[in-house]
């Protein structure tokens, strides 16, 4: 980008498409270009095309010359109906009237990928530039070096500054070099590529009086010709014969090329000035400028200087400008290969209007010719097509001539007091070529216009390639996909130092790759340049360096290596698993079990054996004894009571020793029709066993005096059912039988029917179920609960809140009981000795025990003060 | 020689009552042989208690008699028990156990109106009148108690009432200690009532003594009387 207005000023030397009229100048014309157009007349048919197109011009003959002296131009052309091949500016020249350009085609702008050389940055840009070419243009303008800026300015708008500019060429040229390189890494590629641009123009405009200068470096170039690579250009026959000459005048072997000549000649000469030396650098000495001494008079300065820098740089010059095709691949070609423009340029009538090379104009008509692969590259071919403009230089230089025209642009670059970077890029690019053996590969991009694709956004830019001539803007109608290049092709190794040669990638495993069928993008930059498929291709991802490594060792003092190891402490405490505190599981003591099992057995086996009764009967009655007696007395007689046996077979023993006295003096005295009931599955069997064990003196019997409903089940809520309908929920006895017409349940059809209702549990939730579901269905129905010991404390409540008659719970109930049964069954006395005994055993044991952790505790308490 | 049932039932008794006993000396394979013995005995006499006490005369024999001759009524009352047992049946398989949801629901949801209704009719609602009773001199007078023994008795139930219900009172502020403590007054209560709680702990736990002590008796007894009888 930072080159736009340098290719600008290059191509500005171009006159473009309009009328130049040069025979006015013919009197002013200095009389050694006189003479130097009479010579060029003379060799004018002798070689208008490269040394391995000779074959093929055998054949045909040279084309004579119009009368001018730029008649060899014209010779090239062919016939006037090819005028479009011929710049605008040397058509009228020759003073043929030029016909008008038809627009270009938007792929000629390919063309200019090929001078540019830089494909990548087009193809990112191309589309944006087709569309918003101001907005580019805009950047472009503010990317651009403040010194490119400047050298902008005086370009286009002090053309009186050309004249000051060309004195000071040598001064600007002798600027000490500016180390930029760094900033301007494609700096070597650019520079090369300025070099590039202004070769065909020198080569183009180059009228024939020059190529009457190179008469003696002719001849002996073509002694040459066999050992020397010929250009790009040449093998492709774009140059003019009066170049082939100049080229060919290159005496000096490509060999004598070395990187420590060329920073020396890239410092005593611009590259706008390089281009001459390099294209006919002995001849612009030994021939022009000694032949002609006047011309140091007549000729400005540039050239004056131009003369002084080749002597000192005439080997340098020759290798430079020379052309790195390999001769091997010039003379490739066969003359299928060779454009018919090259065949037969005196055969216009071939063509239809123009002699434009078939290879140029179209696919069609050119994809029988295998072009030469630098032009064959699809993927550095393509660019948009600019408009036709005005050009700039026109109006700025019309006070000279216009082969001073052509070249004074390019001092424009210098003039610029940034010229130490370019001398640096100059020296980047001296070293490349000088790094060129007799290649055998071809770099196309070194006989390219060179100037950065950046620059191609501009819309400046854009006219300055109208002025192109019109055989090179109609190179985009060649087809890219004709010819196969290879990266060998696009980048010749051999124009690399030897140390980046070393590191290059060996193309050879890449082989022939079609570039047209390959989508994979060139390298732009580095030693890679050219290279497609190296590299994966990656947007905005370049490279420039090797990751840098760091170093994992820290350097730590001592107290840093403190605190370190304090925070692993920490961590590690935190990671670690703590262990829970749990109490230790109590489990009896095997004596102690054992001591107090020999401490029960003896007492109780003791009393029961022993049969002693020292301990008497309980005194007094409680409440709910008394009230349960009460109730009992008050059962009429042969009344039906309901019992209710809810308790398990384990505690029949408490339960039948608590329930004997009861039923045995309700049996007695009252003679009641008893129907019993369970809500437990065993309470019918306990029912039977309790009517055949305790009461079995009274002779009750099933079906006659008591009924057994057996198991209710439901639960809850067949305590439920039953108190609101007992004769539909227990209708049959546990044989099955019907129950609610026989004796037993004679008169009763409802829960409220029963004289009594007598509960005998173990179970303070059975009791309740009891309580709570006959609560609103007794009436005033007696309820008298026989419970178990464990038991009584939670009916005890019930008793209270007057829910329940009376209460006889445990032993102890029934020793109470049985003393107001005249001591009838006798069960209860039978253990209440050992209950007694057993109850203060338990008691002493449990003061003991209560005893024996108070002095545990305050001895642990002792311990801990 | 012709051996009694009691005799069988003396022995049987006798040796089941040493492997219970053998507990004393630690789990024992006599000791499980008796506990599993218990539990297939009981398990088999429920079973044949359900059938023959339950599903043959309160299903089965009703359907057949409905089902020939009832009533609309009759036959869907015999027959929907026998639905809602197969419906519960369904919960074995699966696919088919939200079958069973419908009886099952059913089931839950008497079972649940019945208890409520039992425990507000039956529990709560007369134990909270008996504990305001007990400051009646009239009911008092009905069942023959002084006044003094029924205040006293109504305080001390109204105290262990209030201060047990406020033991498990958790609310609690926070210290400036950090610590977390309850008001004062209700760690007062709470002390209160834990001592009413301990005590009814207490006698819960000589009731069980009692019913056991009774049982080692009685066993005790019948291992004497049944080698007395010999």
């Amino acid at each position: 980008m930072q080159f736009s207005f340098a290719i600008k000023g290059k191509y500005s030397i171009w006159s473009g498409t309009d009328k130049k009229h040069t025979a006015e100048l013919e009197p002013i014309l200095p009389q050694w270009l006189k003479a130097a157009r009479d010579a060029a007349r003379n060799v004018e048919s002798e070689d208008d095309t490269p040394d391995f197109m000779q074959a093929n011009q055998e054949k045909q003959k040279a084309p004579i010359s119009p009368p001018d002296f730029l008649a060899g131009l014209q010779a090239q052309t062919g016939d006037d109906e090819e005028d479009e091949d011929v710049p605008s500016w040397l058509a009228n020249i020759t003073g043929a009237s030029p016909k008008s350009k038809p627009a270009k085609d938007e792929i000629s702008s390919d063309i200019r990928w090929v001078e540019m050389g830089d494909k990548d940055d087009f193809a990112q840009s191309e589309n944006i530039l087709a569309q918003q070419p101001s907005a580019t243009e805009k950047q472009n303008e503010e990317d651009m070096p403040i010194w490119l800026a400047g050298l902008h300015t005086d370009t286009q708008s002090e053309k009186d500054e050309l004249t000051d500019w060309l004195q000071d060429t040598n001064a600007s040229n002798e600027l000490p070099p500016l180390s930029i390189g760094a900033q301007f890494p494609n700096a070597g590629k650019e520079n090369d590529e300025k070099e590039d641009v202004v070769e065909p123009s020198t080569l183009d405009d180059t009228p024939d009086w020059l190529k009457q200068m190179s008469d003696e470096a002719q001849e002996k170039s073509e002694q040459d010709t066999s050992s020397q690579p010929t250009s790009p250009l040449l093998a492709d026959g774009d140059i003019p014969a009066w170049f082939e000459q100049l080229s060919n005048t290159s005496a000096e072997p490509i060999e004598a090329q070395t990187p420590r000549d060329a920073p020396e000649l890239s410092i005593d000469t611009p590259n706008w000035l390089e281009q001459l030396p390099d294209t006919s650098a002995e001849i612009v000495e030994d021939q022009t400028l000694k032949d002609s001494p006047e011309l140091s008079g007549d000729t400005p300065n540039w050239l004056n200087t131009l003369n002084a820098s080749e002597e000192n740089s005439k080997p340098e010059s020759a290798e430079v400008a020379e052309p790195s095709i390999p001769t091997s691949e010039a003379f490739s070609f066969t003359d299928a290969d060779i454009p018919e423009w090259l065949k037969s340029p005196t055969e216009p009538q071939d063509k239809k209007q123009d002699t434009t090379p078939a290879w140029l104009k179209s696919e069609d008509q050119s994809s029988e010719f295998e072009l030469p692969a630098w032009l064959a590259s699809e993927d550095t071919v393509r660019l948009h097509q600019p408009q036709a403009e005005e050009p700039v230089s026109d109006s700025l230089l019309s006070d000279l001539p216009d082969w001073l025209k052509s070249a004074a642009p390019e001092t424009t670059i210098f003039d610029t007091p940034t010229d130490e970077a370019e001398v640096n890029l100059e020296e980047t690019q001296m070293e490349t070529k000088s790094s060129v053996p007799e290649a055998e590969s071809v770099d196309p991009y070194a006989s390219m216009p060179a100037f950065v694709s950046d620059s191609q956004n501009s819309e400046s830019i854009e006219s300055l390639f109208t002025e192109m001539p019109d055989w090179l803007s109609r190179a985009d109608e060649q087809p890219a996909d004709l010819a196969i290049t290879t990266n060998e092709d696009i980048l010749p190794s051999n124009d690399l130092p030897s140390w980046v040669e070393a590191m290059r990638p060996n193309n050879s495993g890449l082989g022939q790759i079609s570039s047209a069928a390959s989508d994979q993008s060139a390298e732009s930059h580095g030693a890679l340049a050219g290279l497609q498929g190296v590299l994966p291709a990656g947007v905005g991802f370049n490279p420039t360096s090797k990751p840098k490594v760091y170093s994992l060792k820290l350097n730590a003092d001592d107290e840093q290596q403190r605190q370190a190891g304090i925070l692993e402490d920490i961590l590690a405490a935190e990671t670690s698993p703590v262990p829970i505190a749990s109490f230790g599981m109590l489990r009896s003591s095997r004596g102690l079990r054992w001591t107090l099992a020999f401490l029960m057995l003896a007492v109780v086996l003791s009393t029961t054996i022993l049969n002693i009764k020292f301990f008497s009967l309980p005194q007094g009655l409680p409440s709910e004894i008394n009230s349960a007696i009460q109730v009992m007395q008050s059962i009429p007689e042969n009344a039906p009571v309901l019992v209710v046996f809810d308790y398990e077979p384990s505690r029949a023993s408490e339960m039948e020793v608590v329930a004997s006295p009861v039923f045995d003096q309700l049996l007695l005295l009252k003679h009641p029709r008893l129907t019993f009931i369970s809500t437990n599955e065993t309470g019918a069997m306990l029912a039977e066993r309790f009517i055949a064990g305790p009461l079995a003196g009274h002779s009750y019997q099933n079906g006659v005096t008591y009924s057994n409903l057996g198991y209710l089940p439901g639960g809850q809520l067949g305590v439920r059912a039953f108190a609101q309908n007992p004769s539909l929920i227990a209708p049959f006895d546990i044989n099955l039988q019907p129950v609610w017409g026989s004796a037993p349940l004679q008169d009763v059809s409802l829960f409220s029917h029963f004289a009594t209702l007598i509960l005998i549990t173990d179970n303070a939730d059975a009791a309740r179920v009891w309580i709570e579901q006959t609560q609103g269905l007794r009436g005033n129905l007696p309820f008298i609960i026989i419970s178990s010991a464990q038991s009584t404390p939670l009916i005890q409540p019930y008793y209270a809140s007057g829910q329940v008659n009376g209460i006889v719970s445990g032993l102890y109930g029934g020793a109470l009981f049985e003393q107001y049964n005249a001591g009838r069954p006798g069960t209860a006395r039978n253990y209440w000795d050992a209950y007694t005994v057993g109850m203060l055993l338990a008691t002493v044991l449990v003061g003991i025990g209560g005893l024996w952790n108070v002095i545990v505790g305050l001895r642990e308490r002792g311990e801990g003060n | 020689m012709a051996i009694s049932l009691d005799l069988i039932t003396g022995v049987l008794s006798f040796l089941f009552t040493l492997m219970i006993l053998s507990y004393l000396i630690g789990d024992n394979p006599v000791f499980r042989l008796a506990v599993y013995m218990f539990i297939g005995i009981t398990s088999g006499y429920i079973a044949s208690i359900i059938w023959w006490q339950v599903l043959a005369p309160r299903l089965l024999m009703p359907l057949l008699p409905a089902l020939l001759s009832g009533s609309i009524v009759e036959k869907v009352i015999a027959i929907t028990p026998l639905l809602g047992a197969v419906f519960i049946l369904m919960k074995l398989s699966p696919r088919l156990s939200k079958i069973a949801s419908i009886a099952m629901a059913f089931l839950v949801g008497a079972g649940a109106a019945v208890i409520i209704a039992g425990a507000l009719i039956g529990t709560i609602i007369p134990q909270i009148s008996a504990t305001i009773n007990f400051f009646d001199p009239q009911l008092a007078a009905q069942r023959n108690i002084n006044v003094i023994e029924v205040l006293g008795n109504g305080a001390i139930i109204l105290v262990g009432v209030v201060t047990s219900l406020g033991y498990f009172h958790f609310s609690a502020r926070q210290q400036a200690n950090g610590t977390v403590r309850r008001f004062f007054l209700i760690e007062i209560i709470a002390f209160i009532g834990k001592i009413f709680i301990g005590t009814t702990l207490g006698v819960i736990f000589a009731g069980v003594y009692a019913t056991a002590l009774t049982a080692f008796i009685e066993r005790i007894s019948s291992l004497i009387n049944f080698f007395g009888n010999f």
